[in-house]
């Protein structure tokens, strides 16, 4: 039982994409630039050349938000969509039957259709695969040159992610949506 | 709040820029990645990646005999436990189906790509055959036979074996074509090559070097962690090194020189520099203050040249030196202009004014692990002739000499004697120095060419033999020692067998040896009159065993049990296990390594830092042999290096995105995944002028060449200049993913040299651009 949560230090980003190959090669993810778990967005210099304006933070990532509420789940005609004990968003593959209701919910853009399994997917936080092995961090953290994310339980007062989370200011995408996202991108 | 607005379909719509995604084409192709690993128990094998130069270490998942994840390896005080997207994209190296699987035999012409498999034994035989006729025809002139190699590991051995060995003194590596001029530099000005200490600086300033891209540890992660550090990036494009700048100051290509002697000039006019260092240190300082002095290299005269403002270039002066650990960071590839000798030994002593040598935050000596070297009996050939690529050069390395040189004396008839053999292992030759039609006529020369590679290769494609060596994954290495500051060792593993009938180099070698030390031998018998007195002075047998001429005879025992006699022997048996288990080891390492947060450790304490070592030393401003030669002994400005351009020209700039940095990468399905192809940068207000749009195919031509690539106007690059990336548009179609993909800049890129170390300049070429179609 933990309630798992992600914080991200978005401005060390250098959009090496090291994170998307990882979470591809762990998590079996199909090629193809609209099947992806995770993704960085790139905010490109603006101006003329002599007189660029760049933004040092502007690379920005992009993951399921794992919200406390989420639209994805209630969106699900099936009751496909359900929470672990985790607090990780999961699906019941068997039950998917690509309504895509799900997909167009998701105000993140999280979901895209697994044309191999006839699912719709996104990030799980590697629960499949790293996490169910006893390992404790995700495939996109372990590799990150700037270690960007930091992964753990946010019930755990101890943890890493509930320190930076006490010790620094944060913000969370779209916040009018009221969907109370558990990744948190540090300010 | 900040509110972020974000959509997929937007993202994917929006601007090309560096995200360029593969489509259905790769989609289709090998279901291998699309995997997921499994939940059960397995062994983690440490190895070393071999996707680029740099060397980082990791930690390979092996389920049932297949490598299924590489993660980054925690010990490892140079990679800092990370993985680049290119380190964990090695999987698709290893498994990729295009990999050069088993012996080939050339049955068609040179470059038509038509092979026959054949066995090990009867490609042993063909290169035996071969050279015993070469090596006849020319009297055991061993350096008829010429070698080169553009892998990091393993160079050395395999420069015993063809060198110390088979005796030519033909070696060639990728340093004429990368960093020669940078090593040279340091050496010549410090007396040593040393190592940046990029955590240790608070100010940074980077000229010709692009360290977010370009990835190199551990300076790249050190840079992105350094709190309290400022960076300045000097570059004529916006590089993602530029966006993630504290200052980044376009400057024109290869006027990077002219910023470097006005920041000397105002360091000595106002007095910046560290006196008491200066005075322990410098030779010749009078001789320097006098020429900079005189020359007038002012920071108004510096932007005439570079296009940086004077009043930025004197504050950047200003900072750098009252900066508490200032570092202007050398680089390492590569040449860009011919000025690049004098330009990255003028940044060296703009590092010595300001006493950042042989201390934290500067340019450190440090102490690496010495490991032994495995000593060989080497032949004497008396007929073999010395290396004539150095000669007109300067300096150059004695080592790796200088590829444009060789070629251009092969060429035109001016090299001494014939080259008719050539070994070439993991060098891209076809694509990895300018102008590519003199590369492929050098080969057409040859009577034999051996390729070893892991895939077919432009230049495996010109191959009369190509012999499949196995994958970094596959083998085992000799240990290797890594870094200055926090000096470690560490170790290659094999973590799964070798595919198909790859094998390794010493593998490879150790067939070879034994298929060529008679007939060599007799060779030699037939040609070498000191080899005919010794046989009549103590028999042909007692000659030949202590002559040498045994040419397997570093192969005698395999390279686990090297690594374990070498390893224990030196530094213990616990070192050993330590390298088997984590891939790494050094000194107290058990007390040392410990994690700080975050997955992100620390290697050494802050005291055990070797950033001050006990040495006597010399900054060196005036370099003799220099102006014996009628070069500049001091950094000097002339005419020739100012930024001209013909009407209608651009200045072609050449460099690297962070998915490929070898040639090799492009042809990796899974970074292809991530970008699809190379884009020419052309400035986004002369494309419209020009009615060039995104994606549309434009035709590039220079005085060597013409290529067609997508286009990518952007406010990223300077009206005048335009850029594609190094790596992409190979003409082998035993490459699905990489052949016909993208512009090779090869093609277009002039062969120019610079005479100090015979290094390629790669940024000196005009081009002209027009639309080809939409």
């Amino acid at each position: 039982m933990a309630r798992y949560g992600m914080a991200f230090d978005y401005k060390l980003c250098i959009n090496c994409h090291a994170c998307e190959v990882a979470c591809k090669e762990e998590n079996g993810i199909l090629l193809g630039a609209d099947k992806h778990r995770l993704w960085i967005e790139a905010s490109e210099p603006v101006g003329d050349f002599y007189n660029l304006a760049r933004d040092k933070g502007g690379f920005l990532q992009h993951q399921c938000q794992q919200c406390e509420n989420a639209p994805c789940l209630k969106a699900c005609p099936n009751n496909a969509i359900y929470r672990d004990e985790n607090g990780i968003i999961q699906l019941y593959e068997s039950k998917c039957d690509l309504s895509l209701n799900c997909i167009d919910a998701c105000p993140y853009d999280a979901r895209y259709v697994d044309e191999k399994k006839h699912i719709t997917d996104k990030c799980i936080f590697c629960s499949d695969t790293r996490l169910s092995r006893g390992e404790t961090t995700t495939a996109c953290q372990i590799t990150c040159p700037a270690k960007v994310r930091i992964f753990g339980d946010l019930d755990d007062k101890n943890s890493e992610i509930s320190k930076v989370l006490r010790k620094r200011e944060y913000f969370s995408l779209k916040p009018e949506k009221n969907t109370k996202p558990k990744l948190f991108y540090l300010a | 709040m900040k509110k972020i607005e974000i959509s997929r379909r937007k993202f994917l719509q929006g601007s090309v820029a560096l995200c360029v995604y593969a489509t259905s084409s790769s989609a289709t192709v090998i279901p291998k990645t699309t995997t997921k690993t499994s939940t059960k128990e397995t062994t983690n094998i440490p190895y070393l990646c071999n996707m680029c130069r740099n060397k980082c270490a990791g930690f390979a998942r092996v389920e049932d005999g297949i490598v299924t994840k590489l993660n980054p390896n925690q010990y490892f005080p140079k990679s800092r436990n990370m993985l680049c997207p290119k380190g964990n994209a090695g999987i698709d190296a290893l498994y990729d189906r295009d990999r050069l699987k088993y012996p080939l035999i050339r049955i068609g012409k040179r470059g038509d790509g038509k092979y026959k498999r054949v066995t090990w034994d009867e490609a042993y035989e063909y290169i035996k055959d071969k050279l015993v006729k070469i090596f006849d025809e020319q009297k055991d002139n061993r350096s008829t036979l010429a070698y080169c190699n553009g892998e990091g590991f393993n160079k050395d051995e395999y420069i015993k074996f063809f060198g110390g060995k088979i005796g030519s003194a033909n070696f060639l590596d990728e340093g004429s074509i990368c960093l020669n001029t940078k090593l040279g530099a340091t050496l010549l000005t410090i007396g040593d090559i040393g190592e940046p200490d990029v955590a240790g600086s608070d100010f940074i300033i980077m000229a010709g070097a692009n360290r977010y891209e370009s990835l190199i540890t551990p300076d790249s992660i050190d840079m992105i962690k350094a709190d309290k550090q400022k960076l300045v990036v000097i570059d004529p494009r916006c590089t993602v090194t530029a966006i993630k700048a504290d200052e980044w100051l376009p400057i024109n290509p290869g006027t990077d020189l002219a910023l470097c002697l006005a920041m000397i000039y105002i360091a000595l006019k106002d007095e910046l520099y560290n006196k008491e260092y200066v005075k322990k240190y410098f030779d010749d300082f009078e001789k320097l203050k006098k020429h900079i002095l005189n020359s007038n290299y002012t920071a108004a005269w510096a932007e005439s040249k570079t296009t940086i403002s004077a009043t930025k270039i004197e504050k950047l002066t200003k900072d750098f030196f009252s900066a508490k650990k200032p570092l202007f960071y050398l680089g390492r590839r590569s040449v860009w202009a011919k000025n690049d000798f004098q330009f990255r030994r003028a940044m060296v002593l703009i590092n010595a004014l300001a006493g950042s040598i042989n201390t934290k935050g500067g340019i450190i000596f440090g102490q690496p692990i010495k490991l032994p070297d495995e000593e060989i009996n080497q032949p004497y050939y008396s007929n073999a002739q010395g290396r004539f690529d150095l000669e007109g050069i300067v300096y150059g390395s004695a080592k790796g000499g200088s590829w444009l040189n060789f070629r251009e004396k092969l060429l035109n008839g001016t090299a001494p004697y014939p080259v008719k053999a050539m070994f070439i292992r993991k060098h891209n030759l076809m694509q990895n120095m300018p102008n590519i039609q003199k590369t492929k006529k050098m080969l057409e020369i040859m009577d034999l060419i051996v390729v070893l590679d892991t895939i077919p290769s432009d230049t495996a494609m010109m191959a009369d033999v190509i012999l499949p060596e196995s994958t970094y994954l596959e083998r085992e290495d000799m240990v290797v020692s890594f870094n200055r500051l926090e000096p470690s060792l560490a170790l290659r593993n094999q973590t799964v067998k070798p595919l198909y009938e790859s094998r390794s180099m010493q593998d490879i070698l150790k067939g070879l040896g034994n298929k060529l030390t008679m007939p060599l031998f007799e060779i030699s018998m037939k040609y070498d009159e000191e080899l005919q007195e010794s046989i009549k002075e103590m028999g042909k047998i007692d000659a030949f065993e202590d002559g040498g001429y045994n040419l397997s005879e570093l192969y005698k025992h395999d390279i686990s049990t090297r690594n374990k006699t070498l390893i224990t022997k030196t530094f213990g048996k616990e070192a050993y296990k330590t390298l088997k288990e984590k891939g790494v080891w050094y000194p107290n390492m058990n007390n040392y390594h410990k994690e700080i947060f975050n997955n992100s450790y620390e290697y050494y304490p802050e005291d055990k830092k070797l950033y001050t070592i006990n040495r006597k030393y010399r900054v060196k401003c005036y370099i003799d042999k220099l102006d014996k030669h009628g070069y500049d002994a001091m950094p000097t400005w002339k005419d020739s290096y100012d930024f001209t351009l013909p009407d209608k020209r651009f200045r072609l700039i050449t460099g690297r995105y962070v998915m490929f940095t070898q040639s090799a990468t492009t042809n990796n399905i899974m970074l292809r995944d991530i970008m699809k192809t190379n884009h020419i940068w052309i400035n986004n207000a002369v494309a419209k002028k020009l009615d060039i749009a995104e994606g549309d195919i434009v035709e590039i031509k220079s005085n060597i060449g013409r290529v067609e690539i997508l286009a990518y106007p952007t406010n990223k690059i300077a009206p005048n200049v335009v850029f594609f990336s190094h790596g992409f548009g190979s003409s082998s179609d035993e490459l699905e993913q990489a052949f016909g993909n993208g512009a090779n800049d090869n093609q277009l890129i002039e062969d120019k040299m610079e005479n100090i170390y015979g290094c390629a300049v790669m940024n000196e070429t005009d081009v002209q651009i027009k639309k080809a179609r939409t």
